[in-house]
């Protein structure tokens, strides 16, 4: 049962990936995007990670993937479904994707990867909660820094000259 | 439920640094005069320094007992490596801050063009209404961001897990994106901002891959415990095959933090749509953190096992070769020490390839002499450059020895050190760095970059020339009658550079300590 | 007493093996899903149908009219000729519009309104899915109909339809902080995100220890569905109707049933919240009053928006956001620090439960002091009635 979701859910998340890619609007990329992201979580699920699916849709969906429909469509000649998609350099890049692919594929294969049964914490989100205030303190809060840094950045190219 | 304890003279410098920041922000808001804030970021790196060589200590920010071998163990680590590294990056974040404090007028202040019309236009709305000033300055936030930037890249120093790695990382990443366009009145800014964005940002996902591969074949993220996990099953690893793809997508990452050769593209750009003092800053702190968190990496992840030294000396003779060729052909002195300093990033990776006591040794040494040097390079063109312009040319500095001879003697010596001549700091880390690769049993390389330095002497010693043996070109004889203004280097900047020259000398002169301190620092990472 | 304070539990599993003497296993569960689900999506359309009336007569009675009084005793059945009307309409395509966008949008807002229900408790046990992240999985479901008016603002391919997206998006997007914000502290007083359990664990409603998050919550939810005064999205006389200007039909049925769903479920999260949910007096005795009480509380929100909605005027852009921004994220920022503190301090429970109240007292008292002031400020700026200036 579990396998058929399995399937059924990479499938889905494979093509609307490949959607993303081939599409030539490119608002409609972001929304195959956004089925993408779906997906994923669609896999915290199946792992048992409901914390992690639902951080999934809040972040990816609700705000990374709305902010990038919002500089899709406030940039003006990137609509344009006219515009090639491929540029001069696509064959080397093409070879390249293949090459990494073919690499890491060799690796997973080769890789005996355990099934363990370990289970899991009775309260999983306690767990990580108290993690990131213990064990992952200083880079939890090293990540705070990260935000701050980030804001005043955006803040500094937002502002108007002047 | 524990907590575990945590070790804060570990992370204080961090600490002094990020406060500082958010100190200068607030304090930005009440001061007028910005150099106030200048002064107050420069104490602020000064506390950190002093933090540095006060609370050193070796024990780590976490113990590792608390997870045992396999759970999460240190998060960052002030062993004598990163002590010394965070140094290197305070001395340059120091340097660069006195280096901006009379100069970031010239890429921060703005006038808003054309007030008085929008006030008209926008009528009654309330927000236009208010009264602003005219002029805004930024300075600022560009002694905030920079405070930043350093606190990230000292985390990065003293970090011992893949995950803090990663995390100083962004946040010096970012800082700097935003400190390379910082000068909005100039397009080159922008371009060099969103080049060194765009694949800066790709660079940082080869890192965060390389990172995921590596927690698959170990399960854990701490360096240590890596190490530890790899010993005991390195003969039977179910994993093994993920630990070279995850090594090799960490070495990419790296390569593009550090300008390596085929990951250096961004770099002339960047470096020199820059403001200049945010291009000296970068130039030597960003591969001060870099190498000692790529020592630290290859130590663990890699063991500095053959192929590996290998991979990193065919990067290093790639770096140099490419870096010096390409320096030879420029106009601009800026673009120039731009590749200059791919081609440096070459010769300490061959301390790194050597993978030995004497070649790290000597790639620290290096890395520290660099700093004084190449930041007192870009100094010295901060000093002869215009304020309403960004790149200095040759012509700039022709016959610069007979209107600024103090400037141009100093300058000289930073070209000498550079290009390797004794008694000066650049010739002793390169005899230590080849000496390291002769040791190792890669005489080739040695010799590859022997070759290397000759053929940066060509470049080094031209500016040289050009400053004291060629006549001033017509602009500077426009100077000198008065029609254009006259450059006077303020006292700022020429303290900066006398300092990075002093630094030179002394470091070049004076060894024992200096050594003594890297032998230290060294003698506790698990080399070959 | 054990079976009757868990009655629908049992009574749950009584119809579980009933179907299970007759039915396979999977067949089971499948009518059960079937029958949750059918529930979920019968939500939205049971609050249009019966708020519209209730929000027209409301605001009839506060701008001194008296509202539809056709259809039925005083007008009560309005909402079904209103809705015969929208079925028959013709549905309209617009010429350049991006089809497929264009019809996914009403389903996949719809879709948002009624995922909602599956983790909103209607008395003990009588609740879709009691999930550990239930109240971070509000939040998530929420962002799901931001999508869904990009999608139609967009795809409308009208500059009205663009603008009132771009508006609301600003306005979901600042105010799902304070929302969290709010949600966050109550989270943190009980120690769960299970909807269920903070109910259970609400001995007295949330409302009176945490009267800011309350506050910032009821104003939040305002804004998260583009009620008034928050509904610049769909400002008439700028943008005429807003991200959905070029719906007709059934298609803007949807937009319209999604509405009225979140009305409801916003309410019916505040109540479970902040006042306790299906709890109330005789409860556990007669378990048939947990939804009654639930249900009156939930309208009471209700009434409460529709209150604001009828009596205040429409922010601009620029105060909405600073409302947000410089107001309600800090206050809900100062909160959450505050609950976080004391649920800590080694004290008895009511007592920490004082202090929580003491500072959202001391908090509010601070907000309306230097909003006051600023107002004076402002005032006295634009030279208006009133100012001692």
């Amino acid at each position: 049962m579990e396998q058929l979701f399995f399937i059924l859910l990479a499938l889905l998340t494979l093509s609307a990936a490949l959607m993303v890619v081939t599409t030539r609007n490119l608002l409609h990329a972001a929304f195959w995007l956004i089925l993408v992201f779906f997906g994923i979580a669609g896999f915290f699920i199946l792992l048992h990670a409901e914390f992690l699916a639902v951080v999934q849709v809040l972040i990816y969906i609700g705000a990374i993937s709305t902010l990038i429909i919002f500089a899709i469509m406030l940039t003006r000649r990137i609509m344009d479904p006219q515009q090639p998609r491929f540029n001069s350099q696509w064959g080397l890049v093409g070879g390249l994707a293949a090459l990494l692919f073919v690499v890491l594929a060799a690796v997973t294969t080769r890789v005996a990867w355990p099934t363990t049964s370990a289970t899991l914490p009775a309260e999983p989100i306690k767990q990580l909660g108290a993690d990131f205030v213990g064990v992952y303190a200083v880079p939890f809060e090293v990540a705070s820094v990260l935000l701050v840094v980030a804001m005043i950045g955006a803040i500094i190219i937002a502002r108007e000259r002047g | 439920m524990t907590f575990p304890t945590l070790n804060f003279p570990v992370i204080a410098p961090q600490i002094v640094l990020v406060a500082a920041a958010l100190i200068i922000l607030l304090a930005d808001l009440m001061v007028a005069n910005k150099r106030i804030l200048g002064w107050i970021s420069l104490i602020a790196v000064i506390g950190a320094l002093a933090a540095v060589f006060v609370c050193r200590s070796d024990s780590a920010a976490f113990p590792l007992a608390l997870g045992g071998p396999s759970g999460p163990g240190t998060m960052a680590l002030a062993d004598g490596l990163g002590l010394f590294a965070s140094a290197a990056v305070l001395i340059a974040a120091g340097l660069a801050i006195l280096l901006a404090i009379e100069r970031v007028g010239d890429f921060s202040r703005f006038e808003k063009p054309g007030s008085e019309k929008k006030q008209a236009r926008s009528g009654d709305h309330p927000i236009a209404e208010a009264p602003g000033p005219q002029v805004t300055d930024r300075a600022g936030a560009y002694y905030a961001l920079l405070l930043l930037a350093t606190a990230g890249m000292t985390a990065m120093a003293t970090a011992s897990d893949l995950m803090t790695i990663f995390i100083a990382l962004e946040i010096f990443s970012l800082a700097l994106y935003i400190l390379v366009g910082f000068n909005r009145r100039d397009l080159r800014s922008g371009e060099a901002a969103l080049k060194y964005f765009l694949l800066g940002a790709f660079a940082s996902g080869f890192f965060l891959y390389g990172i995921a591969l590596i927690y698959a074949a170990t399960g854990t993220t701490s360096l240590e415990a890596i190490l530890h996990n790899i010993q005991p099953m390195s003969i039977s690893l179910p994993f093994r095959p993920l630990l070279p793809v995850g090594m090799g997508l960490l070495l990419v990452g790296f390569g593009f933090k550090l300008a390596l050769v085929p990951f250096h593209m961004w770099t002339p750009d960047a470096y020199q749509g820059a403001p200049t003092p945010v291009t000296a800053f970068m130039s030597v702190a960003t591969k001060a953190a870099a190498f000692a968190a790529l020592i630290r990496v290859l130590a663990a992840v890699a063991s500095y096992d053959r192929p590996w030294l290998l991979a990193l000396a065919a990067l290093a003779v790639l770096t140099m070769t490419l870096g010096n060729l390409a320096a030879l052909r420029q106009t601009s002195l800026k673009r120039m020490l731009a590749y200059s300093s791919i081609a440096h990033a070459g010769y300490l990776l061959i301390g790194l390839a050597a993978g030995n006591q004497l070649g790290v040794e000597g790639a620290l040494y290096y890395l520290l002499a660099y700093t004084f040097m190449n930041l007192g390079a870009f100094a010295v063109l901060l000093a002869v450059q215009r304020r309403d312009e960004n790149d200095v040319t040759g012509d700039r500095i022709l016959g610069l020895a007979g209107r600024q001879p103090l400037l141009a003697a100093l300058m000289a010596v930073l070209m000498f050190s550079l290009a390797g001549i004794p008694p000066l700091a650049g010739f002793f880390g390169k005899l230590y760095v080849f000496s390291g690769a002769v040791e190792a049993g890669l005489a080739w390389l040695a010799i590859v970059g022997v070759l290397n330095s000759a053929l940066g002497a060509y470049y080094y010693l031209r500016v040289t020339i050009l400053m004291f043996m060629a006549e001033p070109a017509e602009s500077d004889q426009e100077i000198s009658s008065g029609k254009v203004e006259t450059l006077q280097p303020g006292w700022a900047v020429m303290t900066t550079v006398v300092l990075a020259v002093l630094g030179t000398i002394v470091l070049g002169l004076w060894q024992w300590p200096w050594t003594q301190t890297i032998a230290q620092a060294v003698s506790t990472l698990a080399l070959r | 007493m054990e079976y009757i304070s868990n009655f629908f539990v049992n009574l749950g599993n009584s119809w579980t093996s009933l179907l299970s003497s007759f039915l396979p296993p999977w067949a089971v569960i499948l009518i059960n899903f079937i029958i949750v689900a059918l529930l979920l999506v019968l939500m939205p359309v049971i609050a249009t149908m019966t708020l519209t009336i209730m929000e027209r007569k409301i605001i009839a009675r506060i701008q001194n009219r008296i509202g539809p009084n056709r259809v039925g005793p005083w007008g009560i059945f309005q909402a079904i000729p209103d809705a015969i009307k929208l079925l028959t309409k013709e549905d309209i395509v617009p010429v350049n519009a991006d089809k497929p966008l264009f019809n996914l949008a009403p389903l996949l807002i719809f879709l948002g309104a009624a995922l909602l229900w599956a983790v909103i408790p209607f008395g003990r046990g009588v609740i879709g899915q009691d999930l550990n992240v239930g109240v971070l999985y509000l939040v998530a479901v929420g962002s799901i109909s931001t999508i869904a008016i990009v999608m139609a603002g967009w795809s409308s391919n009208n500059k009205f339809a663009l603008i009132g997206a771009f508006r609301i998006v600003a306005q979901l997007l600042s105010y799902e902080i304070p929302m969290v914000l709010a949600m966050a502290s109550v989270v943190a007083l009980v120690g769960t995100m299970k909807m269920g359990e903070i109910v259970e664990l609400q001995s007295i409603p949330f409302l009176l220890i945490l009267p800011v998050a309350f506050i910032t919550y009821i104003l939040a939810a305002a804004a998260e569905t583009g009620r008034a005064p928050f509904d610049l999205v769909e400002a008439d006389s700028e943008i005429v109707a807003g991200y959905f200007i070029e719906y007709s039909g059934l298609k803007f049925g949807w937009f319209y049933i999604a509405e009225y769903g979140n009305l409801l479920a916003v309410s019916a999260i505040a109540a479970t919240l902040f006042l306790g949910g299906w709890r109330g007096p005789f409860a556990d005795q007669a378990p048939v009053l947990g939804p009654l009480y639930f249900g009156i509380k939930t309208i009471l929100i209700v009434f409460l928006l529709m209150w604001i909605r009828g009596t205040w005027p429409r922010f601009r852009i620029d105060q909405m956001l600073a409302l947000a921004w410089k107001v309600l994220v800090p206050l809900g920022l100062f909160n959450l620090l505050w609950v976080a503190t004391m649920i800590k301090l080694p004290l008895p429970v009511w007592l920490q439960w004082a202090f929580i109240l003491a500072g959202n007292v001391l908090a509010l008292l601070v907000t309306l002091t230097l909003m006051g002031q600023a107002a004076k400020r402002y005032a006295a700026r634009r030279g208006m009635v009133g100012t001692r200036a």
